[in-house]
């Protein structure tokens, strides 16, 4: 596929290969600025090491990840000054305060003294964090830790954000707050990659939707597109007609007979 | 107060700056562990500088009753030799600081490199990988100097002080404190790096998941051998000065012998072989710290980057090939749900939780290198078989000590608190069944290896009469020994919050001592009687079955069978209200 202008962030051909197993194959779309792309599949579809990928922490084993046209293993420093990360696990360092962890990161990322802790401030009263910013993380609910990931991400106003699975352990509210930003975001002109097993949420949210089965794209395309491509009027069943192979009331069926098995 | 705050103001502000921020980092993760907030036993950094101070501070202020120039007077001592009455306490406080250093360098076994934690949290962002490299290497060598400075900071003042009390002139103290501070400081360098030269290079040569695997293992063998250099600190100075110059002597592979040779050669004492093991010491130093740095380094590239394709498989871990040992045990002693769960989840636990397995090897260790001892003086070297003194046979009832005092000392030791909803939540839950899975626990930790290996052995050297006799003394005071050990124990073992010998560990630690001597001193003596007179054997074997019997009465007393386990034990207050105003 040719390099094209006018995208954030492109992948070519994604593969990752964990000891010869294939774990993403030939993974291609493309993401321009305002747009959220929404990434959907069934666990072990690859979503996560896509994200990997993405974001640098994970070489490709084939293919490439382009930001704005250039190949982001060239400088992978530079690029990462524009990205915004939330990863799945909320790997957060519980003796450091939400605070401390937040000024760590704005230092890191270089942003200067008086603007960090104004911003730090700011987005902790928004995202209700304030009052226990000096609290050691260990003492966080998961949704606490998810909030200052989220905040950490957003700290640096970043062009690019890759969210992965960002309303996990959120209250309503703050998943109210949260998807009414990322369109917001969106609507600035920020492009967002975001991954989920919500369709609901995807379907409200993105504009754009990538659906991955055993690490291989099966569509792509915008909610409408795929949509009326499947043939469904519904994400869900369309996302079920595509992805599962399973027979869900079969299954319940299953479970039922297996726990009261002899 | 002014230069305070602008001392306080300038860190701050040095913190704030990226390299030192890092730096703080890596030296926070490294001290905390990698489960730091997670686990309870967290200490802070001036708690645990404090304690490994200590010993060196008290052993120097114990030695001035053998120096005092008042004492040696009234004692009648003339012609006292200070520097040469040094020599076998120079080699011991050389042993004490590698046993110390190299002790927390295993503690922090796993800290030393960056974690999954700071690979998600560090990697993207915008940092080159060199510099959260070079950050993490500072911070080693940072953590280094200071523990290796704390450790040796009291002796390095008290013990010259103690040496010189009998000298008038002050060089004298001055030229001793420097030849005792470079020794032992050097001497914590080096184990600090050889462990972490031990780490690095395992990483580096074994698969990942290999490493994960083994790594709690060699980390227990390395306390063992920390525990038998102590231990032997006392025997080894006597051989070691007696050598001759290039000499094919095994202790020259000891490397606190290095360093005491090092220290007599900075004295300008150095004769024989002291010479050869301060050259050692030079390029063991060197060798060490090189193969540390190269390992870490090559370890780094070759690990840290490839973390996230790395699966997180935890220490020790058994698989399942020890399914059919809990099966076979089901049928014959696990008869209750929860002792069947509670059995598997507790040698799990200490099997494969990195806490409790490192402590329960220490204990172990210890037992080891006292039964080690006790074994080798026991064995003459014209005989084949050991003779039958209370010492031999002390050696079983030393190892069975130190096990099962292990076993209940980590039982206190939590193990993920939040964790323990299961076992609340479980139908079954009366108290009366959690000191019956404790016992089982501690009776399959020492009675198969009694039975195994203890009872053929004893066969072989001395007979049936005395194998059988032994290994049934043996058996009935472990079993009384668990009893007593298991007294108002309510808990279900790691399940509970809060360690019970937190508040009485002096008392704990001295009853453990006292317990010892009388468990493997008095009771290997009563096997002796016995032995030696099979008519006093059956009382002696009643006798007994009765402390037994006595000890299993008083821990079913002590427990009422319908209440509930304890989960959430609390701290005894500091304080308490005594109502005077009542009137009662």
């Amino acid at each position: 596929m040719p390099v094209q202008k006018g995208f954030v962030l492109q992948a070519i051909e994604l593969t990752k290969n964990y000891s010869s197993v294939p774990a993403v194959q030939n993974v291609t779309f493309e993401l321009r600025a305002g747009e959220i792309l929404g990434c959907l599949g069934p666990n072990g579809s690859g979503k996560s090491t896509t994200v990997k990928m993405l974001t640098g922490l994970l070489q490709p084993s084939h293919g490439r990840v382009l930001f704005r046209g250039e190949d982001i293993r060239k400088d992978l420093v530079s690029y990462r000054k524009y990205l915004g990360y939330v990863p799945e696990e909320p790997n957060l360092y519980p003796y450091l305060s939400g605070r401390e962890y937040l000024e760590m990161v704005g230092i890191l990322r270089g942003i200067p003294e008086p603007r960090l802790g104004k911003r730090i401030d700011s987005l902790l009263t928004l995202l209700s964090l304030y009052p226990s910013r000096h609290s050691a993380m260990a003492a966080y609910s998961k949704g606490m830790r998810q909030r200052i990931l989220l905040i950490a991400a957003l700290l640096d106003d970043p062009e690019l954000l890759i969210l992965d699975e960002p309303l996990s352990g959120l209250d309503v509210s703050s998943a109210l707050i949260l998807k009414s930003l990322i369109r917001s975001l969106g609507g600035q002109g920020k492009a967002v990659f975001y991954c989920s097993h919500v369709l609901e949420v995807v379907e409200r949210v993105c504009s754009h939707l990538l659906i991955l089965r055993r690490g291989s794209v099966l569509a792509s395309g915008s909610i409408a597109d795929v949509r009326q491509r499947i043939g469904h009027s519904s994400l869900e069943r369309a996302f079920h007609h595509l992805v599962e192979d399973v027979d869900p009331e079969q299954v319940t069926r299953d479970i039922i007979a297996a726990m009261s098995a002899p | 107060m002014s230069r305070k705050a602008s001392f306080a103001d300038r860190r701050d502000a040095l913190v704030r700056r990226p390299f030192p921020l890092l730096v703080a980092l890596s030296m926070s993760r490294i001290f905390h562990g990698s489960n730091a907030g997670e686990e309870e036993m967290n200490l802070s950094m001036g708690v645990v500088l404090a304690l490994l101070a200590l010993p060196g501070g008290f052993v120097s202020i114990f030695l001035f009753d053998k120096y005092g120039s008042l004492l040696q007077w009234l004692r009648g001592e003339s012609g006292f030799d200070p520097l040469a009455a040094a020599f076998p306490d120079e080699y011991f406080f050389i042993v004490l600081s590698m046993v110390v250093t190299a002790g927390v360098a295993v503690w922090w076994w796993d800290s030393i490199f960056p974690d999954r934690r700071d690979f998600a949290t560090l990697v993207p962002l915008p940092l080159p990988l060199s510099r959260i490299f070079l950050a993490n290497a500072v911070a080693i060598v940072i953590l280094t100097c200071l523990f290796a400075l704390d450790v040796n900071a009291a002796s390095s003042l008290l013990f010259p002080v103690v040496v010189g009390a009998s000298q008038t002139r002050v060089e004298f103290i001055l030229q001793f404190a420097f030849a005792h501070a470079v020794a032992v400081l050097l001497a914590s360098i080096f184990s600090f790096f050889a462990v972490f030269a031990i780490a690095g290079l395992l990483m580096l040569l074994l698969p990942s998941t290999l490493f994960r695997r083994i790594s709690l293992y060699v980390r227990t063998l390395l306390v063992t051998v920390l525990l038998l250099m102590l231990s032997s600190s006392f025997a080894v100075p006597s051989l070691i000065l007696p050598l001759p110059h290039g000499s094919r002597s095994v202790l020259r592979f000891l490397p606190p012998a290095w360093f005491l040779g090092l220290c007599q050669w900075l004295r300008g004492r150095a004769g024989g072989a002291l010479i050869d093991l301060a050259h050692t010491a030079v390029l063991a130093l060197i060798v060490a710290s090189v193969t540390a740095v190269a390992a870490y380094a090559l370890s780094y590239r070759r690990c840290f980057i490839r973390l996230p394709e790395i699966a997180d498989i935890p220490h020790g871990h058994l698989g399942t090939g020890s399914r059919w040992i809990f099966r076979a045990l089901d049928g014959i002693f696990l008869r209750t749900p929860l002792q069947r769960a509670g059995y598997r989840f507790v040698w799990k636990t200490l099997l494969r939780n990195e806490t409790h397995a490192l402590m329960l090897g220490g204990f172990a260790g210890l037992g080891a290198v006292l039964a080690s001892q006790t074994l080798f003086s026991a064995f003459s070297p014209s005989g084949p078989a050991p003779s039958l003194t209370a010492d031999t046979l002390s050696v079983p009832l030393t190892l069975s000590y130190c096990v099962l005092i292990g076993i209940r000392f980590v039982f206190d030791v939590p193990a993920h608190h939040p964790a323990n909803w299961i076992f609340r939540f479980s139908p079954a839950g009366g108290i009366s069944e959690t000191p019956g899975l404790a016992l089982r626990v501690m009776l399959s930790s020492t009675l198969p290896w009694i039975f195994l290996v203890v009872f053929p052995m004893a066969f072989h050297f001395w007979g049936w009469r005395v194998a059988l006799l032994g290994t049934i003394l043996t058996t009935i005071w472990v079993v009384t020994l668990s009893e007593i050990l298991l007294i108002r124990f309510g808990k279900l073992p790691f399940a509970c919050r809060y360690p019970a010998f937190r508040h009485s560990a002096v008392v704990v630690v001295l009853a453990c001592v006292l317990g010892y001597f009388a468990f493997a001193g008095v009771t290997s003596e009563v096997e002796v009687a016995a032995i030696a007179s099979p008519v006093a054997a059956l009382p002696l074997v009643v006798l007994s079955l009765g402390v037994g019997y006595a000890a299993h009465r008083i821990r079913r007393k002590s427990m009422h069978s319908d209440e509930r386990m304890l989960f959430e034990s609390e701290p005894d207050a500091s304080f308490a209200v005594l109502h005077l105003s009542d009137g009662n």
